[in-house]
């Protein structure tokens, strides 16, 4: 019967670390997201860019919620908007940015869902001014099987609306958002403050903790750990800004093709930080177009073609402020010690508070990424970043790293049983399930 | 110009609705569930500002949704055209199904689109507007499944030939498209021959030819290859192809 039809389909997380024969559901009418039998297990899927296994696993129907991605009210006089959930952020900052507005907290990846955006309670360019995807959502509608449709909000159950950002899809599948809207800078200039180190990064992020773009790039080899430099978009003159520009077509595909080879060996890191540094570790500024600000991993398809068919993994941990400078001095020693292959080092600032499994809090977030992350070297590496972030009181991001160890998320997280609870008081019987959910056990 | 599209909260039709709006398209659209149709038409709205109208209808149970579209037009302009983009298949439409099935089937596929032209015929042929039927493939050789759906579809075949041999294209115009497969519901998860097509693709197709002539045609075209081939296979070796 139609709707109710499964399709046979090999899923792959956006890092190749998880792959997987999944039965896949494509509803294209409400009425249809209860075809499923209340007791199948299931998990909902927007964009399926997520760097882990997050919509779905071995076992779970994927709901996939593309049909689902209509605009349903606009309000320009209060600045809000109304969307069904599988809508693309790339698509509604567009529309959005042509009538004067934006959502100021997106991912990097255009095809994100908004679904998605609220089940992994993303951050922005600049999570210390604008924290994260919940900060900016006013109510959402859930539909679970054999439930049918919930309407939460703040005031109405605010345990399920807490529960359900960075709730991986756990609570409920997300159908629809109203949404809270500010106003763009009407043009962006980027200004480039290079560091020798992580230590004076973090100094610079703190000062600059009130710019629309905030973020800082770094060399990560044994013999310039750290240095780089720290972009900072300020908001300026629209006669020294580029258009916001780009359509859905420029959009960074969802599943990138992998070059044959791994250009991201030694040799290849070598070369792109020798090029970048030289490009960009120098004092000045630039217009910068909203879009590329907004997205800048369109722009990103041979990096990420780069890493090959062996893939590879984001490590993201969060350090409060006063364990930073010794955390980045024992990054930096373990790094000489274990010479790792890092193809790319981040840094951020964060001002909020943590909830449940969120991505929050006040310090600097590092984001690694890495090649080959099977390999015993960069195993042992990840492993040990872990081991050191722990010990400087880090918080992971749990889904960005595919390959974090449950038993080190138990000893980052110190609240992880409470909020482990709450996932599973809203999924009582674990019907709503996923490979993140399963490695975790979430 | 003003256009209805009967079955737009999904596939072609949704992808109908998105194409004709964004040509500027004053629009009806027809469908069974009203949570869809809001959905459709608030997208629409402010996606290209153009005025949406919604009917909620069951075709399956509605004895003259002709009627019910006829009064809904009353508030619109003048209808320019017609599209019939509707339509319901089943997996276990291999003489497996009761009469109430079959009812339903018909219901959908053929009822409907004759019940709706023979109502709207009036106003379509003072605007010497344009019908657009959509048969299928299917329906070019009878096999062992798809009986009803594309018993029904061959049906259509036969008004279109009616509605052309009564009246001359200065008066009325008729488009029928023979559809392979589409990525839609209807093929999702089935193995399929040959690779479906965009619904949107084949909707801009369509948009663009609603001002043309009447005519039939094949769309994917290479379908029309694919159903001469059918049409032609020798009947020991067709009944052989039973899978």
């Amino acid at each position: 019967m139609r709707g109710y039809a499964l399709a046979d389909v090999p899923l792959e997380s956006f890092d190749r670390q998880y792959r997987a024969r999944c039965r896949v559901q494509r509803p294209d009418r409400y009425r249809l997201l209860d075809a499923l039998p209340a007791d199948a297990p299931s998990i909902a899927r927007g964009g399926g860019v997520s760097y882990v296994g997050a919509s779905f696993g071995n076992g779970a129907i994927s709901q996939d919620l593309g049909a689902f991605d209509r605009l349903l009210a606009f309000d320009p006089q209060r600045g809000t908007l109304t969307v069904e959930a599988g809508a693309r952020i790339g698509d509604v900052q567009r529309f959005l940015l042509a009538r004067g507005w934006y959502l100021p907290v997106a991912p990097g990846h255009p095809r994100a869902s908004i679904g998605g955006c609220i089940a992994a309670d993303v951050h922005g360019k600049n999570p210390a001014r604008d924290g994260t995807f919940r900060a900016w959502v006013e109510a959402f509608e859930l539909h679970r099987a054999g439930e049918g449709f919930v309407q939460v909000d703040r005031a109405r159950d605010a345990g399920l609306f807490d529960a359900s950002f960075a709730g991986f899809g756990l609570t409920g599948s997300i159908t629809r958002a109203t949404l809270r809207l500010a106003r763009p800078p009407s043009a962006l200039v980027l200004r480039r403050v290079p560091v020798a180190d992580l230590a004076e990064a973090a100094r610079i992020l703190r000062e600059a903790a009130n710019a629309p773009v905030l973020y800082g790039w770094h060399d990560a080899r044994a013999a310039h750990f750290g240095r780089g430099v720290v972009r900072i978009g300020l908001a300026s003159d629209p006669v020294a800004s580029l258009p916001a520009g780009g359509d859905a077509g420029s959009d960074l595909p969802a599943s990138i093709r992998a070059l044959p080879f791994a250009l991201w060996n030694r040799l290849g890191i070598g070369a792109a930080n020798t090029w970048l540094a030289t490009r960009w570790c120098r004092a000045g500024q630039a217009p910068l177009p909203l879009s590329d600000a907004l997205f800048p991993l369109n722009r990103a398809r041979l990096y990420f073609a780069g890493y090959g068919q062996a893939g590879m993994v984001e490590a993201q941990w969060l350090v409060p402020h006063p364990r930073f400078e010794a955390f980045a001095h024992a990054l930096s020693e373990c790094v000489a010690r274990m010479r790792p292959r890092i193809a790319l080092l981040a840094s951020k600032l964060f001002a909020g508070t943590p909830d449940g499994f969120s991505f929050d809090g006040k310090g600097i977030a590092l984001a690694l990424q890495l090649p080959h992350p099977a390999s015993t070297a960069q195993r042992a590496f990840l492993e040990a970043l872990a081991e050191i972030a722990i010990a400087h009181d880090g918080r992971p991001n749990l889904i960005k790293e595919s390959t974090l160890d449950p038993h080190a998320v138990r000893r980052a997280l110190g609240g992880f049983e409470a909020a482990r609870m709450r996932l599973a008081h809203h999924n009582p019987a674990g019907r709503r399930t996923s490979e993140l959910a399963r490695r975790l056990a979430l | 110009m003003t256009s209805l599209i009967v079955g737009a909260s999904s596939g072609l039709g949704r992808a109908l609705a998105q194409e004709l709006a964004g040509r500027g398209h004053e629009l009806l659209l027809v469908s069974s569930d009203a949570r869809d149709l809001d959905a459709i038409a608030a997208d629409l709205r402010l996606r290209h500002d153009v005025t949406v109208h919604v009917l909620a209808l069951d075709l399956a149970h509605e004895a003259d949704p002709g009627a019910r579209l006829a009064g809904a037009l009353d508030t619109m302009p003048a209808l320019d055209a017609l599209l019939l983009p509707v339509g319901l298949s089943r997996s276990d439409d291999d003489f497996g199904l009761d009469a109430a099935r079959i009812g339903q089937l018909l219901a959908i596929n053929l009822h409907a689109p004759l019940a709706i032209v023979q109502a709207l015929l009036p106003r379509l042929l003072a605007s010497r507007g344009v019908i657009v039927l959509f048969g299928s493939i299917a329906a070019v050789r009878g096999r062992g499944r798809n009986v009803v759906y594309a018993a029904a579809k061959r049906a259509l075949e036969s008004l279109h030939e009616s509605l052309r041999q009564r009246y001359p294209p200065q008066q009325l115009r008729v488009q029928l498209y023979r559809l392979g497969f589409l990525a839609t519901n209807l093929t999702h998860g089935v193995a399929l021959p040959a690779p479906a097509t965009e619904p949107a693709l084949v909707a801009r197709i369509v948009a663009a030819r609603l001002t043309r002539e009447s005519a039939r045609w094949y769309l994917p075209r290479r379908f029309g290859l694919i159903a001469l081939l059918v049409r032609w296979m020798p009947w020991p070796l067709y009944r052989r192809m039973r899978g």
